[in-house]
């Protein structure tokens, strides 16, 4: 495995440098979310904490491929309140 | 109800396009926070609030970044106005796929009204000489509604403003606009260059992702003072003051109509 700079498991393991991306990508778009980045941050390290036992490649990755999908969700909700506000402060 | 006003017709020959796209944005308070009025009454709380791209100005970017997609358009040019975190909107800009950008330094962003904007961007599109300026049809902030419509007096380029369709013909000598209107929607054609603003049902931006944010660094940003464009300081309004709207005063339920009659007549004196 690659090295990461520090960890956030609590084995001290060095982290795949994909989850460390997923990770990264997660905080970005909590930044942006509509519950806020600290809901987003607790959900995700709570779930990453969960799949922190995962060693076969391919379990990894398919955690990862869940990780991006939620990603990809959040994104949808991010796009559609911002429509829906805009609408409703410039239309309604 | 459909209003179509055609200027002209469109020609249909194939000429590779050489169009390039100026998209003005706009770095502004993040449309999702609650907006304080700052002590002194003179504006607003800007202290350690989100800032953001003004989502109309978003929107022109998008128009702009699938109009090179679909090869009508050979470059996207994003130009701001405003104090050295104005980059972070032109980088955002960027990371939706504008090619390059232009960030015209001013360090007091409570001095640029409408008039003052369109005369910068006046010079800028005299010095990148775009066939289109696409705008936000207005910022969340200022709601003037304005710039876009100067900047076309400005320049004697035609205008279309309030743009839910745009389509170019073929050899960008002209293009075709659907304008959102009060009474429904119109159609115009106008001939480029002209001056587009966008409203919302435009499109749906697309979200800047990680790795285009990261691809967005090493895009090219050109630094530009006022008086490297030619244009003059000077601020023609001030704003006195800005004040909270009063509340809104709780709706109460009435039991009936005669309780109803009663507060019509004696509270609210209309009958």
């Amino acid at each position: 495995k690659k090295h990461g700079r520090g960890c956030s498991g609590s084995l001290g393991r060095l982290m795949h440098p994909l989850v460390r991306d997923l990770y990264k990508r997660i905080l970005r778009v909590g930044r942006d979310y509509p519950a806020g980045v600290n809901f987003v941050r607790e959900k995700a390290k709570a779930k990453f904490a969960e799949n922190s036992h995962l060693r076969d490649e391919l379990e990894i990755k398919r955690a990862i491929a869940y990780g991006r999908y939620m990603v990809r969700e959040m994104v949808g909700v991010i796009k559609l309140r911002k429509y829906r506000t805009m609408k409703q402060r410039y239309y309604a | 109800r459909h209003l179509h006003i055609l200027h002209h017709g469109v020609i249909a020959f194939r000429v590779p396009c050489e169009m390039r796209i100026l998209v003005g944005v706009k770095r502004v308070i993040d449309y999702g926070v609650k907006v304080r009025v700052r002590a002194d009454k003179r504006g607003v709380e800007m202290e350690n609030v989100k800032m953001a791209i003004n989502p109309f100005c978003e929107i022109a970017v998008e128009e702009a970044v699938r109009l090179k997609e679909k090869g009508t358009a050979s470059e996207v040019v994003a130009v701001s106005i405003g104090p050295e975190k104005s980059l972070d909107t032109l980088r955002h800009a960027m990371a939706m796929g504008a090619d390059r950008a232009v960030h015209v330094l001013q360090e007091s962003a409570d001095n640029l009204v409408p008039l003052q904007v369109a005369k910068i961007l006046k010079a800028v599109a005299e010095r990148e000489t775009p066939q289109m300026v696409l705008l936000g049809k207005q910022a969340i902030d200022g709601d003037y509604n304005q710039t876009g419509q100067m900047l076309s007096a400005l320049l004697g380029w035609p205008q279309a403003t309030f743009a839910s369709e745009v389509r170019i013909a073929d050899g960008a000598a002209s293009a075709e606009v659907v304008r959102e209107v009060d009474g429904g929607l119109e159609t115009v054609g106008v001939k480029l260059p002209a001056v587009i603003t966008t409203d919302l049902r435009l499109n749906e931006p697309r979200y800047a992702t990680l790795p285009n944010i990261m691809k967005a660094k090493k895009k090219k940003v050109e630094k530009l003072s006022m008086a490297d464009l030619g244009v003059e300081e000077k601020w023609h309004l001030e704003v006195v003051k800005v004040e909270e709207p009063p509340k809104r005063q709780a709706g109460i339920t009435v039991d009936g109509v005669d309780a109803l009659v009663d507060k019509l007549a004696n509270e609210a004196k209309v009958l």
